[in-house]
């Protein structure tokens, strides 16, 4: 089980975010209480490794998530005792505790004065920084928090993270061609991340959904995003969810009208036939995946419930007007 | 044949007590000290201010955006090569903008630089003044003496290695002198210090010599010396006379072709 304490907790299921705090208590008594690295009993005692600052710092945030404060605040001090008050990433770690043990707004905006007093202090210090903007996000301010990510960005252009997390908030408001944009830029850090491509498929088509005016070549874009994202991931249930829906919404269009027009990016729209082989590709690979995974063959039960239920809703809904 | 005659001196068995033993604890305990020696006068590397930081990740930017080009569309990519080569030319990325076309500063008279090669002064002297006075402390004491019998024969040609400090043309190579032992101990204790200390101890010399080589290849990019003004020019060049060629061109008919139901 504590190997799954070493991978950061973010995603976990709320299930098994509680069985790890549940743990706590018993990981925090079988461990030292203090390891300091100048200590004469560290020649004989075993020496400390760099997984228990890992946990430490997991287990932390798992006990947050699950309101297991007095653990969450003994995995605080033990690593405070270690790495000294003014460690960067210290410092956003308890911004990060006394985020969560804000009672009202009112703290939380006490926590945000205290950060900017530190980025005033000093500018560099990016994880202060990032807890700043995503505190901003939390009160409901996502336009200062776009203000100080691009600052941020402006500094640090190679963040993946920050640029995800800047999409994220433009999607949010609506502002798609930059959500967009950001999303480029990810994909320049990381060229074969899959997730990311159908991410940007996504927003592409969403803008395609919204605005009639410029849709059709962000649809046929956004098509081809998530050709790339299952070219580069066999069987990705996301790109082939969202291949299936822009491809049904491309016949739908081409059936009304039929101007070819070329598109922004340079490449021209596909061709009628490529999109209708492409929709019972995506469909059948669809069902695959859904059928495999309910009955639970062995390789297939990896994807999330959600997502297996989605698909086989939009199979339906897909199904549904054939019969009738 | 006649059986060589084993070779046999009467030593006196205090020497392996007050001279094998001592020298070997006295290796093992300097080694210990030299590590948190070591560890005690590490300077943590000093932090970059932001607009330093900005100058680095703005070339690596650059690069990223000339390495994977290929995954973002044609208009994309040339709104960006634009805004990147203009600016690359115009300097704004610099640390220090009114700077820039000026000669490369003196390396000796940076004080960030100076720092780094105090550091590696530092360990470098870490390691040379204990065995110097170890050495010194040997040759004065135990100068001279045989101490150990080697359990295995060895050819003649150990004898310089083995038995340094004792001038015997015809005493058997097994014979080992202090000094001798002394040496040994140096590249014998590794993994005794790694049992002691860890892995990633400051006593090994291993970790010293790789530590030598290993940053020379990181830092090179952004060591001192180096003008980024050229290296932001250098990479404009480069932006400029990229060929885009787009990924998602014809995506849809390779996937239409490797995968089948």
């Amino acid at each position: 089980m504590a190997s799954s304490l070493l991978h950061p907790p973010l995603h976990l299921p709320p299930t098994v975010a509680l069985q790890l705090s549940q743990q706590a208590p018993a990981l925090l008594q079988s461990t030292p209480s203090s390891i300091s690295p100048y200590s004469v009993s560290s020649i004989w005692s075993a020496a400390e490794s760099a997984e228990l600052w890992t946990i430490y710092e997991n287990l932390m945030v798992s006990c947050l998530r699950t309101g297991d404060e007095p653990s969450a605040h003994l995995c605080l001090q033990r690593l405070t005792a270690r790495f000294g008050a003014d460690n960067e990433r210290l410092m956003a770690l308890r911004g990060v505790f006394q985020e969560a043990t804000a009672k009202d707004d009112a703290a939380l905006k006490t926590v945000l004065e205290e950060y900017e007093k530190i980025i005033a202090a000093d500018p560099s210090n990016m994880p202060v920084t990032k807890r700043r903007i995503a505190l901003l996000r939390t009160l409901q301010k996502p336009t200062e928090a776009i203000g100080a990510l691009n600052q941020l960005l402006e500094s640090s252009p190679t963040d993946a993270e920050a640029w995800a997390e800047l999409s994220d908030l433009y999607l949010s408001q609506g502002m798609y061609s930059q959500a967009a944009f950001a999303l480029e830029e990810v994909l320049l850090i990381t060229p074969n991340a899959w997730n990311m491509h159908a991410r940007l498929g996504e927003v592409l088509y969403v803008a395609a959904s919204s605005n009639e005016g410029g849709a059709d070549k962000n649809l046929s874009e956004s098509m081809r995003r998530f050709c790339r994202s299952v070219e580069l991931c066999d069987d990705y249930l996301r790109g082939y969810y969202g291949l299936k829906l822009t491809t049904k919404r491309l016949l739908k269009d081409l059936a009304t009208n039929s101007r070819q027009s070329k598109s922004e990016t340079g490449l021209p729209a596909p061709d009628r036939k490529t999109v209708e082989r492409l929709n019972e590709l995506a469909t059948a690979k669809l069902s695959e995946i859904v059928r495999r995974n309910l009955n639970g063959e062995k390789g297939w039960t990896g994807y999330e419930k959600a997502d297996i239920i989605a698909a086989q809703e939009l199979l339906n809904r897909d199904a549904t007007p054939i019969i009738r | 044949m006649a059986q060589v005659p084993v070779q046999t001196i009467h030593r006196d068995p205090q020497l392996f007590y007050w001279i094998l033993i001592p020298i070997t604890v006295v290796m093992i305990l300097t080694g210990v000290l030299r590590h948190y020696a070591t560890v005690l006068m590490a300077t943590t590397s000093k932090k970059q201010d932001l607009p330093a930081i900005r100058e680095q990740r703005a070339l690596l930017r650059g690069i990223n955006l000339r390495m994977n080009a290929n995954v973002i569309s044609a208009p994309s990519f040339q709104a960006r090569k634009d805004y990147m080569v203009s600016n690359y030319e115009a300097g704004t990325f610099l640390k220090e903008p009114e700077k820039k076309g000026q000669a490369a500063p003196n390396p000796m008279t940076d004080p960030a630089a100076m720092e780094g090669m105090m550091g590696m002064m530092k360990g470098n002297m870490a390691m040379m003044v204990p065995q110097t006075l170890i050495m010194g402390w040997i040759n004065a004491f135990f100068s001279g003496f045989v101490i150990i019998r080697l359990p295995f024969p060895l050819t003649i040609k150990f004898k310089s290695m083995l038995q340094a400090g004792v001038g015997t043309k015809d005493m058997d190579p097994q014979w080992m002198s202090s000094i001798s032992w002394y040496v040994l101990c140096i590249f014998g204790l590794q993994s005794v210090f790694n049992y002691l200390l860890g892995s990633d101890n400051a006593a090994s010399q291993m970790a010293q010599q790789m530590g030598q080589m290993g940053p020379g290849a990181g830092a090179s990019m952004f060591g001192p010396g180096v003008d980024p003004f050229k290296q932001f020019q250098a990479e404009s060049e480069n932006l400029a006379v990229l060929a885009h060629q787009y990924t998602l061109e014809g995506v849809e008919d390779r996937l239409l072709q490797t995968v089948k139901v």
